[in-house]
């Protein structure tokens, strides 16, 4: 039951979102989000979008440690 | 391009931080039922080295919830007459007597549900039964129970109420943080309050980093908190795709308005001051403790089970006698096997170990 699926925003009305979380379709409450538009990603718990999210977990990655670890991220090698 | 190659170097980087570290001995706890199955299945463990150690804390609210709950529920079904609406996992939680599964079979009326604003799609469609939906969660979850609530207020449905069980899980940091070095923050808990809540916990000198739930968000969240640890404690957020410094302002005036803040039990932990959420006054009538007036439920679980001390970290399933035997997903006997982001679900499907999946 508290399990976060990301999904995408297929449209928006009267305060309900019709999400696609990987091909399953269904709609959620957008209450708690102001602006929301078809095309935006959300985390949606319970039937609830709870968050606004970006896609990319990697960008956010890279962003994360080289603020930790400038020096190893910078000389670390590539797989 | 650019940024691939960037990222892949990073998180080659962050492999090379956490695998090589041979400093003091570090307990990582995680919070979050997501957390350990991800881990599991993801390969986490087997990347790490003997000097880090992963602790499964009280992070999934089914298995805290205690069993007297489930004797509550039972009740309802039972002397009450009332359909019961539930989140699924909940359903095979063995009670003093028996689970909600065992109470559908003699009759009970059980219905489960996605969100708790389908219990209202169903009392408005059945206005002939009395419906109550059980209500357990951490912050992620409990803003759809308001939300319930606000939508029975709107209709003035007369027929829906809940029987919460709803906790927050500062309380739980602050019970639990001489079990661990740093916490894997639970990072939609954390887009709920906001990542100043357990940043705050740092002036307590309690350590951790707010973490998402990909490969490299895992991977990025332990490579953080093996170049801070040993030194003074430390915050970071290292889900900010998700995870804001303020969380959000509408889910949090929605607990506000519709809950008040109690003292609850945690299976386990025992009971943690103002660490639960009960219906506020003002929405009394969708209270099901107050409709019903439920007498006190005893609450016996079975004497041999360690789900408790498994929530604390005291001990892994392995070290419980019924792990594996009498207790399995097939026939639970502790909550922590009931459900599948419970400790002893996520061990007993992956067997302790893992393939390494980030090579």
């Amino acid at each position: 039951m508290c399990v976060g699926i990301p999904a995408k925003v297929v449209s928006v009305k009267d305060g309900t979102a019709l999400v696609d979380a990987s091909g399953a379709r269904r709609e959620v409450s957008a209450e708690l989000l102001s602006s929301l538009d078809p095309g935006d990603y959300v985390m949606v718990h319970a039937g609830l979008a709870i968050a606004k999210i970006t896609a990319d977990d990697e960008a956010e990655a890279a962003s994360v440690l080289s603020s930790i670890a400038p020096a190893e991220v910078n000389n670390g090698t590539e797989d | 391009m650019e940024q691939k190659t960037d990222t892949r170097r990073a998180l080659a980087a962050a492999r090379e931080i956490v695998c090589t570290y041979r400093g003091p001995r570090l307990r990582i706890m995680e919070v979050c039922g997501t957390h350990t199955h991800e881990i599991f299945r993801l390969g986490v463990r087997a990347l790490l080295p003997e000097t880090i150690e992963l602790i499964s804390g009280p992070g999934c609210p089914v298995c805290v919830t205690p069993v007297s709950f489930i004797d509550e529920a039972c009740y309802l079904a039972r002397e009450c007459g009332v359909t019961l609406c539930t989140f699924g996992d909940l359903v095979r939680v063995p009670g003093s007597s028996g689970s909600l599964a065992d109470a559908r079979s003699r009759g009970a009326r059980v219905q489960v549900v996605y969100t708790p604003l389908d219990a209202v799609t169903y009392a408005t469609d059945h206005p002939e039964e009395d419906v109550v939906f059980l209500s357990v969660g951490f912050e992620t979850t409990t803003p759809a129970s308001a939300l319930a609530m606000k939508r029975a207020s709107a209709q003035s449905l007369k027929n829906f109420s809940l029987l919460t069980a709803n906790k927050t899980m500062d309380a739980a940091y602050l019970a639990m943080h001489e079990s661990c070095d740093a916490y894997l923050y639970p990072g939609h808990v954390c887009a709920i309050t906001g990542a100043r809540v357990p940043r705050a916990l740092t002036a307590r000198g309690i350590s951790g980093v707010v973490a998402g739930f990909t490969a490299s968000e895992l991977l990025t969240a332990l490579a953080v908190i093996v170049k801070s640890a040993g030194h003074a404690p430390f915050f970071a957020n290292c889900y900010p795709r998700v995870v804001t410094e303020d969380g959000s302002p509408a889910a949090q005036a929605l607990l506000h308005t519709y809950f008040t803040p109690v003292d609850a039990e945690w299976r386990g932990l025992g009971v943690l001051p103002q660490s639960g959420l009960a219906v506020a006054p003002a929405y009394a009538q969708f209270d099901a403790r107050v409709r019903y007036r439920i007498p006190p439920q005893e609450g016996r679980s079975n004497p041999a089970c360690r789900c408790g001390d498994i929530l604390r970290g005291a001990c892994t399933p392995a070290d419980c006698p019924l792990y594996g035997k009498t207790c399995t997903p097939e026939h639970p006997v502790g909550a922590c096997m009931v459900s599948r982001e419970g400790t002893c679900a996520a061990w007993y499907q992956y067997r302790g170990a893992a393939p390494a999946s980030f090579s």
